[in-house]
């Protein structure tokens, strides 16, 4: 163990570490999908204040936002086994816990968590559209539901998208937590390569380059994205 | 045309229409005007249920409507006899000039795409926006705006067109545009009820002029009547305070 930082071995562990790359990419798009529909549902329950269901999601949001991730995921690797154990015996369902692949757990975690930020993330949007926007659709005898699919909701999701965009980059970033339950993504990956030849210096280096590189490459996509669906909008010369 | 019977609306504890009877017959261009809080919007925005009045009937054409049971059919029955032109414009952001025409051929008429487009330009061409087909809102200064905002209104093909204080939020120099638009419409031959304190318009324009204060309507005359000869000591001192004798 003579050099300090190794660099040669640094490279070296990049295919292996990046190997496990798709298996965070899958955590995380599929998470993130979950979590905007989530999000999306949740928010239109807000919005139209829904009786029973709105206070009910408001305490999930607030549950969700007001816990960590992290404990989040152990709830849920823990909690939901018992919860089926328990349903199978009291309802005498017959559901198959180890079945179950841990990433299920990962994914369901972390698209509760994402889609409760995402829910308030959407909920605002639609709170800062003018009632002017709605009174000109009625004005014209346009539906509630027409309003909200051509006018307001378009209106919205441009206006949130950067905070959603947010949302999905830390997503993306917390999927590394989920090696603690046991899922060998990227972060467990380089762990397991970091411990064969305790230089984890080396290892975590790559890991947080790939991250890096993985999140400029969506912020790039998200400002493309924006231009696009901003074109609506004046801007004022600089 | 219109038959307004008993119209109610407080907010809270403040009456804001204090029972209002109001007929208006084909082709009238009644103007709206007096002091602010009078509820003057009030009573327009009452009349496409934008504000949901406490008691009274609204009659526009064939369609009735009773504050006591008003459900949603019987609103959008209401709604499908007037447009409105807003004081803010209230475009669709997200719509192109055409587009803010052409979305209720589109989706409420039913009308194809092509048909809605070449009826949509049409109408821009009628306001004089033939080279805007495509302006966003946000790109548009404030009087092209409203005139978007008077084709999107003919669009829906109303027996009654609302405007609320049309001018009141433009620059003087975008004024007589709009006001020329509104004065070629009603010209042929649209039922119009307008809330305006323009005098162009309330003088030169209008067949009717109605003078709220306080909920009521306090005058009721052309606008000769109105100016030179009011019923009211309170439509006096509204009308010398405003300098519109
Ligand atoms: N949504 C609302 N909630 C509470 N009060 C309201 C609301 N809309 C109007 N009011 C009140 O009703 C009264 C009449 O308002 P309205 O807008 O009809 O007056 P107006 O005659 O149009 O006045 P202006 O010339 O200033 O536009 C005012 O006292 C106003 O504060
Ligand atoms: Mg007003």
């Amino acid at each position: 163990m003579g050099k300090i930082f190794d660099i040669q071995f640094m490279i070296s562990t990049i295919p292996q570490i990046g190997s496990k790359l798709p298996v965070t990419l899958w955590i995380a798009f599929l998470s993130g999908f979950i979590a905007l529909i989530l999000g999306f549902i949740i928010a239109m329950i807000r919005y139209f204040n829904v009786r029973v269901l709105s206070p009910l999601c408001k305490l999930f949001v607030s549950f969700m936002r007001g816990t960590p991730a992290m404990v989040q995921l152990l709830v849920a690797y823990y909690g939901v086994p018992i919860l089926l154990r328990g349903m199978n015996e009291g309802l005498g369902t017959r559901f198959s816990v180890n079945g179950i692949p841990a990433a299920a757990f990962a994914v369901f975690a972390l698209s509760l968590n994402s889609g409760a930020f995402m829910s308030e993330t959407i909920r605002g949007a639609m709170m800062a559209i003018d009632a002017g926007q709605l009174e000109a659709c009625y004005s014209v005898n346009l539906s509630a539901g027409q309003a909200l699919r051509r006018i307001i909701l378009p209106q919205a999701f441009t206006n949130a998208l950067p905070a959603l965009g947010n949302s999905f980059i830390s997503l993306l970033k917390e999927t590394s937590l989920v090696f603690n339950i046991s899922v060998i993504e990227m972060m467990a990956q380089a762990k397991i390569t970091g411990s064969r030849s305790y230089r984890f210096f080396e290892v975590y280096i790559v890991v947080a380059l790939i991250y890096w590189a993985v999140c400029f490459l969506m912020e790039r996509v998200l400002a493309v994205v924006e231009e696009k669906v901003r074109r609506y909008e004046r801007r004022a010369v600089k | 045309m219109i038959d307004v019977k008993g119209l109610k609306k407080s907010f809270g504890d403040n009456h804001v229409l204090r029972g209002v009877d109001l007929k208006v017959e084909k082709g009238e261009i009644v103007t709206m005007i007096g002091p602010s809080g009078a509820g003057k919007t009030t009573l327009l925005r009452s009349l496409n249920w934008l504000d949901a009045p406490d008691a009274g009937t609204i009659r526009i054409d064939d369609a009735e409507i009773d504050a006591a049971r008003a459900g949603k059919k019987a609103v959008k029955r209401l709604r499908s006899k007037t447009a409105m032109v807003f004081q803010h414009y209230n475009l669709f952001n997200n719509k192109t000039a055409l587009e803010n025409v052409t979305e209720s051929l589109i989706m409420v008429k039913k009308l194809s795409k092509e048909t809605a487009k070449a009826r949509g330009k049409e109408l821009l061409d009628r306001v004089g926006l033939s080279d805007k087909y495509n302006a966003y809102p946000s790109f548009l200064s404030g009087g092209q705006q409203q005139r978007v905002g008077i084709a999107r209104a003919l669009a829906v093909d109303p027996k009654v067109i609302l405007f609320d204080e049309p001018t009141s939020a433009l620059d003087p120099e975008w004024v007589n545009e709009v006001l020329t638009v509104m004065t070629e419409i009603a010209r042929e031959g649209m039922t119009m009820v307008v809330v305006s304190h323009e005098m162009r318009f309330v003088r030169d324009v209008s067949t009717r002029v109605l003078l709220l204060d306080d909920g009521q309507i306090l005058e009721d005359g052309t606008p000769e009547q109105v100016f030179k000869n009011p019923q009211h000591e309170r439509a006096q001192q509204f009308l010398k305070l405003a300098h519109l004798e």
